[in-house]
């Protein structure tokens, strides 16, 4: 699903973000991107969707290489790929229904198709009751559920978070992740960036290590759990 | 994927756009209204001018003068040759008839031409020019044609005055020309400048929508109606200062400088012409305002 092949970012005059990364995720999969601030995780994740364009190496997104795409055709990429931000990134003056129902307008969705969609959506993420409110209304992790369910809504196969409960307290952690879960559960690949090792031992999911813009482990979720008690 | 749906969506944005930030449309409505009632002020008044222009022509009289020698039956040969080469309309004026008019402008002075041995002046032709033959090129290519004419000593037609006049119509349309595209150039920088801050308060709803695979023509889509909106309601402002104007202030002005306009002056200012013009400058102004405002902000 998503292939990296000696792939590095530099910005001009700094040290290179990330060095020779070589990663493959599988379709359907759950992975961990794991390291300090600074390691990597955050470019690793833009380069995905295209908010950030490789210096060098190819990276293929659904068997396509985004390395070598058009600016016009990213677009239609990135509808293929949910993004969860940290800071949310919410309409603070559009209720949670119109904040979900965004990336439908953006489709051109009919109005009662996505109406409809945005009721099933915020059900999933235990919201359907909050439809009418406004985001600064809501808890932190009420409004990164809105954020998934923004991102889920038109069925992506790709789910991007980054660091999705680093503003949240370790209550709402878990809500938010069982959520992720569910999700991959259903199908969708999900790429978690995240320096919370609580997380990596409570889910036991591959997790790939990154340090100063270089991948130094890959370890399935048992073994990344067992070295995260240890 | 619905074409409906997203345009539906674009009027909306459109309108919360608006709603969002009343003060800087209010600013850019205004700016587009005042270069829009400018320019249909110019345009009225260029009407007033042609009409000065033509009243004035209509005074414009070549005088042809005939030989002394000339029997009747000649001069009326020479009229109807004169009649046949300039399409207007000639009026034979007599050595009597001219001295008698001599006399009567002349008033009390009028008295001493009775002293004169003899009638000195000559009978004339008196022509007025059609229309289309009253610029400064035709009067002079038909005064040479006059000039040349057997039994024709002279031509007279107030060659000065004509150009000067022209000219100075000329110096005023170039002018108002030009003053029109100063304002117009001003007009897209205000509404374009005024458009950046109503975008840049939206910058986050277009990073999101970038984000979750908006194109760059689903963007700019709303910002553009925003600007056409702008423009359409900047226009019906300015139409409708004009109507007042030409309600309140135009009887007023019509009255102060009838001496010197004559017929025309009645006429409304807003026109049905000028209601295309000005909503499609409007629409045009709008339009390239939020065109020049919106590209800086699609790089996400």
């Amino acid at each position: 699903m998503i292939q990296f092949f000696h792939v590095y970012k530099a910005y001009p005059g700094d040290p290179p973000v990330l060095s020779d990364i070589n990663l493959s995720v599988e379709k359907g999969e759950f992975v961990f991107l794991t390291g300090p601030s600074g390691a990597g995780k955050t470019t690793l994740l833009k380069l995905i969707f295209c908010a950030e364009k490789a210096t060098k190496g190819q990276i293929l997104v659904g068997g396509r290489n985004i390395a070598r795409i058009r600016e016009s055709a990213v677009p239609y990429l990135r509808r293929n790929i949910g993004v969860v931000f940290q800071d949310f990134k919410l309409l603070p003056h559009r209720t949670v229904e119109d904040n979900v129902s965004f990336t439908l307008d953006v489709l051109g969705v009919p109005r009662a198709e996505a109406r409809d969609k945005v009721r099933r959506m915020l059900k999933l993420v235990g919201l359907e009751h909050k439809a009418d409110s406004f985001p600064l209304r809501l808890s932190g992790g009420e409004q990164q559920r809105v954020v998934i369910a923004r991102a889920l809504v038109n069925d992506p196969t790709i789910l991007l978070a980054d660091e999705p409960t680093g503003n949240l307290d370790p209550a709402l952690t878990v809500e938010i992740m069982d959520l992720l879960t569910q999700v991959n559960i259903r199908g969708t690949t999900v790429v978690v960036a995240t320096h919370d090792a609580t997380l990596l031992s409570r889910y036991q999911k591959r997790t790939v290590g990154l340090e100063r813009g270089q991948i130094v482990s890959d370890e399935d979720g048992v073994k990344a759990a067992r070295r995260m008690v240890v | 994927m619905s074409a409906l749906a997203k345009t539906r969506y674009f009027w909306r944005s459109a309108a919360v756009g608006l709603k969002h930030s009343p003060f800087v449309h209010f600013i850019a409505v205004t700016t587009i209204a005042i270069a829009l009632f400018s320019a249909g002020l110019a345009r009225g008044s260029a009407r007033v001018l042609d009409n000065l222009l033509a009243s004035l022509g209509g005074e414009v009289e070549v005088t042809v003068y005939l030989a002394p020698e000339l029997g009747q039956d000649e001069a009326h040969g020479v009229r109807a040759r004169v009649e046949e080469l300039s399409q207007g309309q000639v009026t034979l004026v007599p050595p009597d008839a001219a001295l008698e008019r001599l006399r009567t402008e002349l008033g009390d002075l009028g008295e001493a031409l009775s002293e004169l041995p003899e009638n000195p002046l000559p009978a004339a032709l008196e022509l007025r020019v059609p229309p289309e033959q009253r610029t400064p090129e035709a009067l002079q290519a038909l005064a040479k044609e006059l000039r040349a004419l057997p039994g024709v000593s002279g031509v007279d037609y107030g060659e000065q005055a004509v150009e000067r006049l022209t000219a100075i119509a000329r110096a005023l349309r170039f002018g108002a020309l030009v003053a029109f595209v100063v304002v117009l150039g001003a007009t897209v920088v205000i509404v374009a400048a005024t458009l950046q801050l109503a975008i840049y308060s939206r910058r986050e709803e277009i990073e999101i929508q970038k984000l979750v695979g908006a194109t760059d023509r689903f963007v700019k889509a709303p910002f553009l109606l925003e600007g056409l909106l702008q423009g359409l309601l900047g226009a019906g402002v300015a139409l409708l200062g004009l109507w007042a104007f030409g309600r309140l202030v135009g009887p007023t002005l019509g009255s102060l400088f009838a001496f010197l306009l004559g017929p025309g002056v009645a006429a409304p200012w807003v026109e049905p012409r000028l209601v295309l013009e000005l909503v499609g400058a409007g629409c045009g102004l709008g339009l390239g305002g939020s065109f020049v405002a919106v590209g800086r902000f699609l790089r996400v």
